[in-house]
């Protein structure tokens, strides 16, 4: 999961995102980025709220992208840590089923982290191949 | 030294797919994951574009990308600032990331549908380290395990593998001396040698280490799969992360079929080696630009084999080609002169060197064997199991024939290059590596047949059985 922003002068950042939250809406989410390294992520979303996100399932590559715009950004409350743990325990047991320790990803820095809440404008397939780019009708 | 010229190799491999971020023109981002980055020198890497994507379309528009990249021996993450060049659509660098493209689209059925269509030349404007990624490690824990091959210096293995295959007194000796140093020297378990065949379309396993007594004799065609096509492009080619590799081929697979519906899709082709293999590492064996065979090694790390072991492999493959050579001329040599002297008008074998080659062989005893040969495929059963076929079967037809017949068990190479219904290439054939290869499937799969050697370009049928022969039409 891949978090896309870009500065006032179109220079894109990429971030690894830590956890995700579907609001009951299902047009809304909320994304987790660690907090020590989303200083630029942070940055260029209070300049324009434009981001983009990539999910990915790690044993077949199926793969859609997620445009969508800022609603707001606050550090992550003390009850959303088990959330994202559960995301990394998943995370970890789909790296293990292609071969790596489940060691190796559960020492990915999960908190303290900032909860991007975000509304969900477009969805593209992204899963490898001539279908790649594909919007996704009626995700937004 | 910069940090970007110091990122461990590993970071190259694809283990752990990178993320590239870019920006379109009206400020839209866009992310998604990458599938090859190459280093190329101190302040450039390359990307592979098999679509025209949105990554692409945007950095023609604005040239600025931010890529992270992963170590996936510990996870270390290291973040990129690129800002895009050029489009490179032939040349080295070219070629070297479609040779590993072409050799998964081939595996998965995707030839043509899944290729290279440029390599993206990027400058590195920026490289940093992302400290806080991880968590520290607990100091009671042991280390992440890592491939245990620990190369021992590159000259000593070098002579041992020299050594062992100079000494080699055979065909077939210096292949077994060859893979049995591979693992001595530098830890390769899982090795095989194959050589092209007579229709010099395909390549067949002539010997093999860590395979159990599956390896010999598993077919590929040149152009197929990571063996095929080092065969056919005749350059080496590095896979790490195979699985991985293969599951982004499937994905690209799927959604062709998905997207068109194509239907004329051919089907995976079954790799020969390891069905668990997650790193392969395969090296054309020329002489004078002719291909002698393939050298492939597997492992089953996702990090099995970097830079070092390709390059050192290259200079083995190169020394092995001329050994292979050289075996071949030496054990043809005596019947080549004979030939010559002879000529290949005549298919009665005389006697060489005064002795009788029509010896009576005595009586066959042991169990009851029954051969079949089914003459639509060249193909030879023994009981109901499948025993080798095309020349090398008509081959151990022959001789079984001959040995039932007329109780003859010693035989030559020159008879056999003057047989024609055995249909030999008149030019460089390959008899001596398709006895190899029949000896050695005999060893495994009938060993009361042997083909025992009496000297060059000289061996006896050994029979413990009794053999019952049925021709198939």
């Amino acid at each position: 999961m891949q978090v896309g922003t870009r500065d006032k002068a179109l220079r894109p950042e990429v971030l690894r995102a830590v956890g995700v939250a579907v609001g009951p809406d299902r047009s809304t989410l909320t994304v987790y980025v660690p907090a020590e390294l989303a200083e630029r992520t942070v940055a260029n979303l209070e300049d324009n709220g434009m981001l983009a996100i990539t999910f990915s399932h790690v044993i077949d590559h199926r793969t859609v992208q997620l445009k969508g715009k800022l609603l707001s950004l606050r550090r992550s409350r003390r009850n959303e840590r088990a959330l994202q743990e559960r995301w990394l325990a998943a995370f970890a047991e789909q790296l293990h089923m292609v071969g790596f320790s489940r060691r190796l990803a559960l020492r990915i820095r999960i908190w303290p982290s900032i909860a991007l809440e975000i509304e969900l404008c477009d969805l593209f397939v992204q899963t490898p191949g001539p279908g790649a780019g594909r919007r996704i009708e009626g995700s937004a | 030294m910069t940090l970007f010229e110091s990122l461990p190799a590993a970071c190259f491999q694809g283990v752990i797919p990178a993320a590239i971020s870019t920006c379109s023109a009206d400020g839209t981002p866009n992310v998604t994951y990458l599938s090859q980055v190459f280093r190329m020198d101190a302040r450039h890497v390359a990307l592979s574009c098999q679509f025209f994507n949105k990554t692409k379309q945007n950095v023609l528009e604005n040239p600025f990308a931010s890529v992270e990249l992963y170590d996936p021996v510990d996870f270390s993450s290291y973040r990129l600032e690129l800002k895009y060049e050029r489009a490179e659509t032939g040349g080295a660098l070219f070629d070297a990331m479609a040779l590993r493209i072409q050799a998964i689209a081939s595996h998965t059925g995707l030839k043509g549908v899944f290729r290279l269509l440029s390599a993206d030349v990027y400058e590195v404007l920026a490289c940093e380290r992302r400290e806080a990624f991880l968590v520290p490690a607990a100091t009671d824990e042991p280390e992440e395990p890592v491939d245990p091959h620990v190369p021992q210096s590159e000259l000593r293995c070098l002579h041992l593998v020299s050594q062992r295959t100079a000494r080699a007194p055979t065909l077939d000796a210096l292949f077994t001396a060859l893979l049995e140093a591979l693992e001595q020297s530098i830890g390769f378990r899982h090795s095989m040698v194959l050589l092209p065949d007579e229709t010099g379309t395909r390549l067949f396993a002539v010997a093999s280490r860590g395979y159990g007594d599956e390896g010999v004799g598993a077919e590929i065609s040149f152009g197929d799969g990571l063996i095929g096509t080092v065969a056919r492009e005749r350059r080496p080619l590095r896979l790490s992360n195979v699985n991985s590799e293969l599951r982004y081929g499937r994905a690209v697979r799927a959604s062709v079929q998905a997207t068109s519906g194509r239907r004329e899709l051919v089907a995976e082709i079954p790799l020969p080696g390891l069905p668990n293999a997650q790193s392969q590492l395969a090296i054309p064996l020329l002489a004078c630009e002719r291909l002698m065979g393939v050298l492939a090694v597997e492992s089953q790390s996702p990090l099995g084999f970097d830079e070092w072991d390709e390059a050192f492999l290259d200079i083995v493959g190169n020394q092995v080609a001329a050994s292979i050579d050289s075996a071949i001329l030496r054990e043809r040599g005596e019947d080549v002169a004979q030939l010559a002297t002879t000529g290949s008008s005549s298919t009665s074998e005389g006697s060489h060197a005064g002795k009788s080659e029509r010896t009576a062989s005595p009586k066959a005893s042991g169990p009851l064997r029954r051969f079949r040969f089914f003459a639509s495929d060249d193909c030879v059963f023994v009981g109901d199991e499948y025993l080798i076929r095309n020349l090398p079967g008509r081959i151990l037809w022959k001789l079984l024939r001959a040995t039932v017949d007329s109780g003859r068990t010693e035989f030559t190479n020159r008879e056999l290059r003057l047989d024609a219904s055995l249909g030999l290439p008149g030019v460089r054939d390959n008899l001596e590596s398709r006895l190899v290869l029949l000896r050695r499937r005999l060893e495994q799969k009938c060993p009361e047949l042997r083909l025992v050697s009496t000297g060059r370009g000289h061996f006896r049928l050994d029979l413990a059985c009794v053999p019952e022969l049925e021709e198939v039409v």
